[in-house]
């Protein structure tokens, strides 16, 4: 029988969830699925259009009102049945100031987690605007071409908590409604912050995400318990059979790496968790536990469980930003000028495999040990040369730094020092390497400014990005 | 409409009212946090000083004592309820721990209530520590951000001679000047999240001053990083980019020719960010406030050897620098409508400091649904 979680390194979703099925006649067995969180997300949408008939002004006496609604209500339903959303439509387009005042109230006293409006004439932009100051929660406006000039969207396109979409592509309007999803995600979800030996639990300000603080022996006194389970041996035994090469781990390494797996789901289902950061370096330096948990975490991050690295938080906050908003693993990277090439060098020694998404096919990927420290396994992710990727890094829950830029190659190690997922990258809009911004950024393939550009406007946090030019006089 | 006025005073002495408590308290905390008391007497007593409240005015009974109780919030959170009858006015404060990231805020709640259910103007007036520099939104003791203050305008404050009136932050130290010059180069304040930096002086009404205001960038170091716009009353406002004007590390400084346009005798500065910053947030070093006759050469000025014939010399983030409003007493005047008005303050518990307006979404609801879903949670 295949296990759930060497399943997710192997098989779609579909066997994969039928495979978690399988074991749960385990008590033993945390199903991983369980973890990430599926909140309940309430969305109202509404059409607002002007007293019809339609006479000169655009979209114009040509344009259909009836089918392009048709249209748009069914592709609007899909979305939300696609993406679990429960939509609340107003029956009849809003077309006169009382239908505005009644939809305002409403959703005032509803408190959705989002409104959406399709625009349906020029002249109902007034009423957007009333919307994104009346209706106190997050808005989508959808502006299908002949419904705006630049000058509509100009200043309310740029507001926070608001989102417009001036365009025919409904996957645009999809991807706002994903941003209210992820957000909903962040409000369900419980980190748990592996470190020192403090026990409490806050709640960051404007994500939601409840950390909550464990002591750090919690996780090396539960793994000592782990049983080499059959879990554990499927585990293990797929992690290496899918492998392109297995340099250093040897079978004990990988049975060590899975009882990791299977400790930090335990944890966290023990948590009420659905994702962690662990102060895992200084575990290994005070040798409380004979692996790093490098390879467990890759399997986690695969199924869409953010587990971040050396207790960093807001590591793992952009982790859960791009599993959430953009559904793919993201890795937490020490970051490196190459000063010959002028590229960035993005290493640590966990990363996802599943870099295209989480129901895409895995990269391939090598099995090594923590470089560091010579210990259990660790995974080199070979990332896909010339396509873009994406850097993201939470400052703090006010600010984050988005840059972006193009794989250029994969490091070895050896010859190279570090961390053994290692990635050349050319930068979009930097002139000079040394000039990224941050630490521990999140390295996610594909370039998602717009996406989180637009998550974060939603939410009233501020993008910025490393200079185009140097921060450092020259001498 | 009937009206009166109503007092709710957040004392401030800490020894003080300590040695004043009595009857039991209720001790408020989260999960794995140091406690706060609402004591006996209905104050909030965190590790920065005690908070009383208090009612005064017309048509009020005084000297009621609070009835002090606990009470779960939802079901679940642990609270405080100080209940406080004063004849026509009734007021509940209501105070909870919330556990917001890293450690924790204290939310107390002053609901003040008509109880001939007509609506009516009240004056709620709040009493802070000396010690405590009071901004628009904020209040500090030192660099720690004590008190969050509701949006509700006010009305009066007893106001010094000149001070900041903002929500900056001050950093004392940050600058690195690469020369010899003025030592308030060295210090700053910092609109954090983008407000602005914003001096009142008191003048004769309609004056005119020469003002300078002394820059120093010690983070960036290129042109374009934190442009900011300095407007100061009566002059035209100017955009400075003081690396491109100076460099990083090097000190400048900026003259304008002001007047206290609106008689109201105040002169306002405010540094604010330019539009389209990369770096959104504000800085400003010192300002000197001359005659407006007086011959200043700029680099005698970077020097500090005009100081001698400034009226106002201020040290911007260093250690003389001053709020505008007076340790005490806040003042707000309210409309409360027949069902009651509430006005909510967030406090800094022991290890914890006051969210920062500009740089916080919490408002007391949501940080009540974050107490319930930790509490709910918690074994």
């Amino acid at each position: 029988m295949i296990t759930t979680a060497a399943a997710s390194l192997s098989l779609g979703p579909g066997l994969y969830t039928a495979a978690a099925r399988s074991r749960k006649a385990d008590p033993n067995f945390v199903d991983p699925a369980g973890l990430r969180p599926h909140p309940q997300m309430n969305l109202e949408a509404a059409i607002l259009e002007q007293p019809r008939p339609y006479w000169l002004g655009w979209p114009g006496t040509t344009y259909d009102l009836d089918l392009r609604q048709k249209e748009y209500r069914a592709l609007l339903a899909a979305s939300c049945q696609k993406l679990g959303v429960t939509l609340r439509e107003e029956a009849k387009p809003v077309s006169k100031e009382n239908d505005l005042v009644a939809l305002i109230k409403g959703v005032q006293e509803r408190k959705p987690h989002g409104l959406l409006v399709i625009l349906q004439h020029m002249q109902s932009w007034g009423w957007a605007n009333r919307l994104a100051n009346e209706a106190g929660v997050p808005l989508i406006v959808f502006s299908p071409i002949g419904t705006s000039f630049t000058g509509h969207v100009n200043d309310i396109s740029r507001r926070a908590g608001v989102h417009v979409v001036s365009s025919l592509e409904w996957p645009a309007v999809e991807d706002g409604i994903r941003m209210i999803r992820a957000k909903r995600m962040f409000e369900e979800t419980r980190l748990l912050w592996i470190r020192g030996t403090e026990r409490n639990e806050t709640v960051l300000d404007r994500l939601g995400v409840k950390v909550r603080s464990i002591p750090r022996a919690s996780f090396n006194e539960l793994f000592a318990k782990m049983p080499e389970s059959e879990e554990v041996k499927d585990i293990a035994s797929t992690f290496r059979k899918h492998a392109k090469k297995i340099v250093e781990p040897t079978w004990q390494d990988q049975l060590n790496c899975a009882r990791a797996y299977t400790t930090a789901k335990r944890l966290m289902a023990d948590e009420k968790a659905n994702g962690l950061s662990m102060d895992c370096l200084g575990m290994v330096s005070d040798k409380l536990v004979p692996t790093p948990p490098c390879g467990a975490w890759t399997m986690l991050q695969d199924q869409g469980i953010t587990a971040g690295c050396e207790a960093d938080l807001h590591g793992a906050t952009s982790m859960l930003l791009t599993s959430y908003l953009l559904d793919r693993p993201g890795y937490m990277n020490d970051p490196v000028a190459e000063t010959a090439k002028n590229l960035l060098i993005v290493a640590h020694c966990t990363s996802g495999t599943r870099l295209d998404g989480f129901d895409q096919k895995p990269a391939p990927y090598i099995l090594r040990d923590h470089s560091e420290s010579s210990l259990g396994v660790s995974v080199q992710v070979l990332f896909p040369v010339n396509k873009p990727v994406s850097l993201i890094r939470f400052q703090n829950t006010n600010e984050l730094i988005f840059d972006s830029g193009k794989v250029v190659s994969n490091v070895n190690t050896p010859p190279a020092g570090g961390c053994r997922t290692s990635v050349e990258v050319a930068m979009d809009d930097v002139e000079d390497c040394r000039d990224v911004l941050g630490f521990h950024q999140v390295v996610t393939l594909g370039n998602h400014c717009r996406m989180v550009e637009g998550f974060c406007q939603l939410y009233g946090i501020n993008v910025v990005h490393s200079p185009r030019y140097g921060t450092h006089k020259k001498a | 409409m009937k009206s009166f006025i109503v007092y709710i005073a957040v004392a401030g002495l800490f020894s003080a009212s300590v040695a004043r408590a009595a009857g039991p308290g209720i001790a408020l905390s989260s999960p794995g946090f140091l406690q706060s008391q609402l004591d006996g007497e209905g104050r909030l007593v965190e590790d920065w000083g005690p908070i009383q409240i208090t009612l005064q005015g017309d048509g009020l009974t005084p000297g009621a004592s609070a009835k002090v109780k606990a009470l779960k919030l939802d079901g679940v959170t642990p609270a405080g309820q100080a209940r406080t009858d004063y004849g026509a006015v009734a007021l509940t404060l209501t105070v909870f721990r919330a556990p917001a990231f890293p450690a924790g805020v204290d939310v107390l709640s002053a609901r003040v209530e008509p109880r001939d259910g007509k609506e009516t103007t009240v004056r709620l007036k709040v009493s802070l520590p000396e010690n405590v520099r009071i901004g628009t939104r904020a209040a500090h003791i030192g660099g720690r951000s004590v008190l969050l203050l509701p949006q509700t305008a006010r009305s009066a404050q007893s106001m010094r001679d000149w001070g900041y009136a903002d929500d900056a932050a001050s950093l004392p130290g940050w600058a690195h000047p690469a020369s010899a010059c003025d030592p308030a180069f060295a210090n700053i304040r910092a609109g954090l999240g983008g407000v602005p930096i914003s001096y009142r002086f008191k003048v004769e009404p309609g004056a005119t001053r020469k003002v300078f205001l002394g820059f120093c960038e010690s983070h960036w170091a290129v042109a374009g990083s934190r442009p900011v716009v300095c407007q100061v009353e009566g002059a035209l406002a100017k955009n400075i980019d003081p690396l491109a004007a100076w460099g990083r590390h090097i000190p400048g400084a900026v003259e304008f020719q002001a007047k206290d346009a609106n008689n109201d005798g105040m002169l306002e500065i405010s540094v604010l960010p330019a539009p389209g910053a990369p770096d959104l947030n504000p800085i400003l070093n010192v300002i000197w406030i001359f005659k407006p006759d007086e011959p200043v050469e700029v680099p005698a000025l970077l020097a500090g050897e005009a100081n001698s014939r400034v009226l106002r010399y201020v040290d911007v983030g260093g250690k003389d620098d001053q709020s505008l409003f007076a340790g005490g007493d806040i003042e707000y005047d309210l409309t409360v409508p027949a069902g009651g008005r509430q006005l909510d303050f967030i406090a800094a518990p022991p290890q914890s400091s006051a969210p920062l307006p500009g740089e916080t979404a919490w408002t007391s609801e949501k940080l009540r649904r974050a107490a319930l879903e930790v509490w709910r949670d918690w074994r």
